[in-house]
């Protein structure tokens, strides 16, 4: 009630009117009434009536806070973090080396950024959580839906399809090994249409579009309510070209970062980005960096390294509030990452000594089996 | 779409023009300014700003698709998805050959078959669809003044005999490849903003760049400073323009770069240089610190590691022995890693099997 009038979200115009007037605190308009209000201030009385509406609910907003309402604070204790933490649930990636360097999967309410060369896998780690953010929960999934924005056109809808196949295919397995009444049941609307049906696609093509569909994305979450995974995929190529004002884009960057932990926090879903690599020109030296610059890297709470070691890949967890750091091999399947699995990529090419070529094949597996 | 006027953003017309006043015309002028601005300059209240937001946003946003939407589009068409590349064994891997919507990229050393795989995906483009093709135009550009026709037209002969069994096909065939030479990246960079209305006008579909590489690494020696910053706005600029179209007509576009074999452009990454107690970086071998127990010289394709991003399929050519050379998938969203050995003979590109 105490509230100084130069703190409402009025229109600034509004604003200086009333600072000149001589009014000081919220208290006092709402005392003077709208038809006092207009003749002081000069201006009409639908328009007084509107700004002492906003007022009021300003006033109501602040004494839910300050009295502890549970709803629009974000306060609470530890203990009640911890017991919300441990309820939550993880999107799995059914690569259980990955889930378990990230603590059981990727977390809800963070924003996860996975970094890699090009090749590496990224998008097909965005595409295989969008399927298993979809596992019910008696077969341990969050029983979600995925939004996907692409700003790559990277995203097949064929290799979804396999993904989702062979994830149906795991969890009948489950359901057979186990056969469990709500198993069956839940399996039953568990089914590749379903799947991709609940994947919803946007595809940006450039920042502007990006940053439109990101400030949308709060109500679309809200009438989509079981949308628990966000993945952008591609964050940095939008915003690595045509960019001459590079303080704008660190600007633009770190406001899309905070709508998403908002979004993140407000509809208690996990966002995944993925970022790509740069090159960074030492002394002597070049380094691959994840791109965006240093100040993106604090953007995200979970960072994920995806790079190469000879024909393997691995992935180390780079940043994470809560996990150790660590680098575990992985590869990728035609059903998606799996651990245990079958053959690699070879993405150097040994280069051409003394004139004699020299076949690549030599030096990748010489049992490359396909499952 | 960035550039839209906030006229047709559906705002009132008196907002418009007090915007304007502070050179805010554009929806992108108008997404790049804090909420703090926008009050200012709009002259509303917090709440109506972000209405306005909302509106502004709405505009621009992309329409939102199910993959399920997607799913049942490609399967209604699913010969438009992918082009065949007539080699059989490839196209299998790839679930049907060169896909459409995206671009391919092709990189080799010289001399491996680049170009004659370029001739022999553009007569593959003309076929009529029962034969695999896409019934179609072709648009090629050149910028090393490599494509030959005549080459062209023995491949044709060559490859399908049944088809081109007379003179009549074979001219209709080299009337729908329509060659431009560009020698400059702003000239070929202006031939890919001109390529939406051709497409249209022309009824292409299928567009090759042969090569991306030599143009480029002609223009901008990376060495000197902020040629390497210049060249990235180039190729990045090019790849969304390029991958607009590509998806837009829903056509395949392949590209052609070269390998470098460049020390410090070497992508090995040894797993003992690799901790996560490097900050932030993944440390490149150059050549003069291998110590001899691995090849440290290591080729890679042309172009930095931007330009790989783009890509979203790259196909490796490289020699085997003297005679016969092997294509390489190394990146592709549907296919895995796989190897197939071929010749090139007077029909083109001739898949072989070895033993070994």
């Amino acid at each position: 009630m105490q509230r100084d009038v130069g703190s409402l979200p009025l229109s600034p115009a509004l604003r200086a009117r009333l600072l000149a007037a001589g009014f000081q605190t919220a208290q006092e308009l709402l005392e003077t009434g709208p038809c006092g209000l207009s003749k002081e201030i000069g201006i009409s009385r639908e328009e007084a009536l509107e700004a002492l509406q906003v007022v009021r609910q300003e006033c109501a907003g602040d004494a839910a806070k300050t009295a502890g309402g549970s709803g629009s604070t974000r306060k609470c204790t530890a203990l009640e973090l911890l017991e919300e933490e441990q309820t939550q649930g993880f999107i799995i990636t059914f690569c259980s080396a990955l889930d378990n360097i990230l603590g059981g999967g990727v977390q809800l309410t963070k924003i996860t950024e996975i970094c890699g060369a090009p090749g590496v896998g990224k998008t097909q780690l965005c595409m295989q959580l969008a399927v298993d953010v979809q596992i019910p929960e008696c077969f341990g999934g969050v029983a979600g839906e995925a939004v996907f924005i692409d700003t790559e056109g990277s995203f097949m809808v064929d290799r979804a399809a396999d993904i989702a196949t062979a994830c149906v295919r795991h969890c009948q397995l489950i359901a057979e090994a186990h056969q469990e009444e709500d198993h069956l049941q839940a399996l039953e609307t568990f089914s590749l249409e379903s799947i991709l049906s609940h994947i919803y696609y946007f595809r940006c093509r450039d920042y502007i579009e990006l940053l439109a569909q990101v400030y949308l994305l709060p109500d679309f979450l809200s009438e989509h309510s079981k949308v628990r995974l966000v993945v952008i995929d591609g964050i940095a190529f939008p915003f690595r070209h045509d960019f001459e004002d590079l303080s704008l884009r660190t600007r633009l960057l770190n406001g899309l970062a905070q709508q998403l932990i908002i979004i993140a926090n407000d509809h208690k879903s996990a966002v995944v980005l993925t970022n790509q690599m740069t090159t960074r020109f030492g002394q002597n030296q070049s380094m691959l960096v994840p791109a965006l610059g240093e100040s993106w890297g604090h953007a995200a709470t979970v960072r994920l390294i995806f790079h190469w070691d000879n024909t393997q890949r691995l992935a180390t967890l780079y940043k994470s509030p809560s996990q150790k750091e660590s680098t575990i091999p992985y590869n990728i399947t035609d059903k998606g990452d799996q651990n245990h699995s079958w053959y690699s990529r070879d993405l150097q090419i040994p280069a051409l000594t003394s004139g004699l070529p020299r076949c690549a094949a030599s030096t990748c597996h010489p049992k490359c089996r396909r499952y | 779409m960035a550039t839209k006027k906030l006229r047709r953003a559906k705002l009132s017309q008196e907002l418009c023009e007090r915007l304007s006043r502070y050179q805010i015309t554009t929806c992108q002028d108008f997404l790049c300014l804090s909420l703090l601005e926008l009050m200012k300059v709009t002259g509303e209240s917090y709440r109506n700003v972000q209405k306005l937001l909302r509106k502004v946003s709405l505009a621009c946003a992309p329409k939102m698709q199910t993959a399920y939407e997607m799913k049942v589009r490609r399967s209604i068409n699913p010969s438009a998805a992918f082009l065949p590349t007539s080699l059989h064994s490839l196209d299998k891997v790839l679930h049907g050959g060169i896909p459409c919507g995206s671009l391919t990229e092709l990189t080799s050393p010289p001399g491996c078959g680049k170009t004659q795989f370029c001739i022999t995906m553009s007569v593959l483009a003309t076929l009529p669809v029962s034969m695999g093709g896409l019934d179609g135009a072709v648009i090629y550009i050149d910028t090393e003044s490599a494509f030959s026709a005549e080459r062209l037209i023995e491949i044709a002969g060559n490859r399908f005999p049944t088809y081109f069994d007379s003179d009549e096909k074979l001219f209709c065939m080299t009337r729908s490849i329509h060659l431009y030479r560009e020698l400059t990246c702003d000239s070929v960079l202006k031939r890919i903003k001109s390529l939406e209305e051709e497409i249209i006008s022309k009824k292409i579909k299928l567009i090759i760049i042969d090569s991306v590489a030599s143009v480029v690494r002609k223009e901008f020696d990376t060495k000197l400073q902020g040629n390497l910053a210049e060249r990235s706005n180039f190729l990045a600029r090019g790849a969304s323009l390029l991958k607009y179209v590509a998806e837009e007509f829903s056509i395949p576009v392949i590209l052609t770069n070269q390998i470098t074999t460049s020390l410090s452009n070497g992508l090995a990454i040894p797993a003992d240089l690799v901790s996560p107690a490097h900050d932030l970086s993944l440390s490149e071998v150059t050549g003069a610190s291998g110590s001899g127990k691995k090849e440290s010289a290591c080729v890679t394709a042309a172009l930095g590691n931007t330009w790989s991003h783009s890509v979203n399929t790259r196909l490796i050519l490289q020699y085997h022995d003297l005679l016969t050379r092997q294509i390489v998938i190394a990146k592709s969203p549907v296919a895995p890693f796989s190897t197939f050995f071929y010749t090139v003979e007077k029909s083109g590109l001739v898949l072989q099997v070895i033993h070994s």
